[in-house]
């Protein structure tokens, strides 16, 4: 019985070992992500401009926005494209308004396109970074300060930097009561 | 049935009547719930399944709204895989294990009793929701989100269900490799072991390897709707591609533990009717282990289209064109089995042999949906169904029915009717056929999956379509019909009940008794 036994302390192990594997799995697809551009990620927390030389290439970065389900909101860039120089700072910002009778909480999630060139789109300054609280009626300008790395490639083509807007007010209620 | 409870009478004290079930430890007895239950989930599934082909014969809605349509779609499904193809081989596993390799039971009686009985509960906490207010689970049995997270209240009960699927399977596993690796009979190598064994330890370790993994995907979904995480709901910063990956991390696993036992089954029933032993015993062992290792490294084949950078899908398409290596090697080994055999076409072997050319089909035209640029025209259309109906309709249930044909009369003593056996043949393989090969045509001409509604010049097929799936349905209550002709007879068969049968089960009385080997027999 010695052999039962051992056998089902192994492979109650490596259950166990697999559910853990499948936790293990989220920050492994976050880090390919980074590794691979995919989903076109970018940087999460305010990036510090400090060995970013000017270039005298230029880009064109496109500006897009969409609400998701639907939300109760107007959210558009203030300008749909700008023509920018590589490594230096520019300020853009995109309009929000609250089209409903209440006050919303809202989230934005960025996403740069082509995602391989996520990396060298650098967030000083986002709204993205924070949530938004709006009142009814309200409308709102949120800016954004960013800059394009010197290490982008030259074959690079157009950048599309997008924004979708998320009401979180639900969330936001639900968490509060737990 | 009847004979097993003379013999508990005779023998043992035990409680009676519905106690007996409840209570048993036996892995018959286990064994017989596993596939009679399959068996009754093979028919709630299959009114689904008609539910959906009644609606499709024609274009427009006619009988079912679209929310309740998707239910039908998802429901089906999870019960066709979790309810009908598992518990069977299950079964069938319990039956067969303990008296191939000379074993008195398995090596874990009690689990074995509580796997089984977790499964009615599993059920019916997953059938229940169909009464909901909000209805079933309507996202489809993958579950992505956002939409399954957006889904009515069924989604924590589906949820808690298969929970309780995977835990039974995950116990119904570790029974299976502690009885494997423990109590052959003295003599019998790994090497020696019949291949049904063989299969159902590779798959029992598929099992353990995969099912946690779905557990964890699904706890995911479950605390994004009510515990604020994030995993894959974007507003927070999650992604809904992850939980596609996690999901087919298990699922493309899923599908080997669905095949590798058939495989098994086929790779007994061949030899048996051909004569001869099965061709290249090792190297079959070998195919198999490969395709179960394979099945780790394939798993974004199911989502090509979900926006994956080059070198990935040129990865996933020759990881996954590479499974076919390992298939080939069976199923030329299938053939060079019967090669100058001196082959009888009994129902078993029927089976055997369809299950052969038409899992094949299914299996070329998955080497279709492998080539990434082909899949970008077939994802999500007919084509992709046409495919998996293939490989689990003739390929595991075909496999499933053949097993049953095959040992009914060591388990019952009882030989099934043989004409009738193969009326049930010819009607099972031609509906199904009419069923499932023109999905092929609508598909690959564009018609989408999981709809209600379709496109008129898609109508001619699918009128086809749902006339077979009526007739397969009907050819199935033949095999109910069979199998009750069957039981009621006085107990004849003989102890080998197959001229070619080899193995260490057609050793013992037919009836098997209901405790196989309390000596255990020496293998050479």
């Amino acid at each position: 019985m010695t052999g039962i036994k051992s056998t089902i302390t192994k492979l109650s192990l490596a259950v166990v070992a697999m559910y853990g594997f499948s936790y293990a799995l989220v920050p492994i697809y976050d880090t390919f992500c980074e590794i691979t551009g995919l989903n076109g990620k970018t940087n999460e927390i305010a990036y510090v401009a400090n060995d970013i030389k000017e270039d005298n290439r230029f880009v064109t970065v496109k500006f897009i926005s969409n609400v998701a389900n639907s939300a109760p909101l107007y959210f558009e860039p203030s300008v749909s494209e700008m023509t920018v120089q590589v490594g230096k700072p520019y300020n853009t910002h995109y309009v929000m308004k609250n089209n409903s009778s209440k006050q919303l909480h809202t989230t934005a999630s960025p996403s740069v396109t082509p995602g391989k060139h996520a990396e060298y789109f650098k967030k000083i300054e986002c709204f993205c970074f924070n949530q938004q609280t709006i009142n009814a009626g309200e409308v709102k300008d949120l800016g954004i300060q960013f800059i394009i790395d010197n290490e982008l490639p030259n074959d690079s083509g157009d950048i599309v930097l997008s924004y979708t807007m998320f009401d979180i007010s639900n969330n936001i209620k639900e968490t509060n009561k737990l | 049935m009847s004979v097993n409870i003379d013999h508990l009478k005779e023998e043992h004290h035990q409680p009676s009547g519905l106690m007996r079930w409840i209570t048993t430890t036996n892995h018959k007895d286990i064994g017989s719930l596993y596939l009679w239950f399959s068996l009754l989930m093979f028919f709630v599934g299959g009114l689904m399944a008609l539910v959906i082909r009644a609606e499709l014969f024609q274009p427009g809605l006619q009988f079912v709204v679209p929310g309740f349509f998707n239910q039908m779609t998802t429901m089906h499904a999870l019960i066709m895989i979790f309810g009908a193809v598992m518990p069977a081989f299950v079964g069938l596993a319990n039956w067969q294990l303990p008296m191939m390799i000379g074993a008195p039971d398995m090596a874990l009686p009690r689990l074995n009793n509580w796997s089984f009985w977790i499964l009615p509960f599993a059920f019916t906490m997953l059938l229940s929701t169909l009464f909901f207010e909000s209805g079933g689970p309507a996202a489809g049995w993958t579950l992505y989100p956002p939409l399954s997270l957006q889904g009515g209240n069924s989604m924590p009960f589906v949820i808690f269900s298969i929970h309780l699927l995977g835990a039974s399977s995950i116990l119904g596993a570790i029974n299976v490799i502690a009885t494997i690796l423990n109590m052959r009979a003295p003599g019998m190598t790994l090497m020696k072991m019949p291949i049904f064994v063989w299969t159902w330890l590779i798959t029992a370790f598929l099992l353990i390897a995969s099912m946690p993994v779905l557990a964890g995907a699904i706890t995911m979904l479950l605390t994004d709707r009510f515990y604020g995480t994030s995993f894959f709901t974007a507003a927070g910063g999650g992604d809904p591609v992850l939980f596609q990956h996690i999901f087919w991390f298990f699922g493309h696993p899923e599908v080997y533990i669905l095949i590798l036992p058939a495989f098994g089954i086929v790779s007994t029933i061949i030899p048996a009717f051909s004569r001869k032993k099965l061709f290249g015993y090792d190297s079959m062992v070998y195919a198999t282990a490969s395709i179960a290792l394979l099945s780790f490294i394939v798993w974004a084949h199911h989502m090509f289209t979900v926006g994956m950078p080059l070198a990935g899908e040129i990865f996933f398409m020759f990881t996954t064109m590479l499974i076919a290596v390992p298939t080939g090697v069976k199923v030329f080994n299938w053939v060079a089995t019967m090669w100058k055999g001196s082959m009888t076409f009994e129902t078993p072997m029927l089976f055997a042999l369809a299950f052969i050319i038409l899992f094949t089909i299914g299996g070329f035209s998955g080497l279709m949906l492998a080539i990434t640029p082909a899949d970008f025209q077939y994802h999500d259309t007919y084509f992709v169904v046409a495919h998996f109906h293939y490989v689990l309709v003739p390929g595991a249930v075909f496999a499933i029915i053949a097993a049953v044909y095959y040992w009914l009369p060591k388990w019952t003593g009882k030989m099934y009717n043989e004409t009738l056996g193969k009326i049930h043949f010819w009607m099972t393989t031609i509906f199904v056929n009419i069923t499932f090969f023109p999905m092929h045509f609508v598909g690959l001409a564009g018609m989408p999956r999981r709809i209600p509604d379709y496109a008129v010049q898609f109508t001619d097929f699918n009128m086809i379509a749902s006339v077979g799936a009526f007739g397969f349905g009907l050819s199935q209550l033949l095999f109910v019909y069979i199998l009750f002709l069957t039981l009621r007879q006085p107990v004849t068969a003989a102890d080998k009940s197959w001229e070619g049968a080899e193995g260490l089960e057609w050793t013992l009385p037919s009836p098997a008794p209901y405790h196989s080997f309390d000596t255990p027999p020496k293998v050479d």
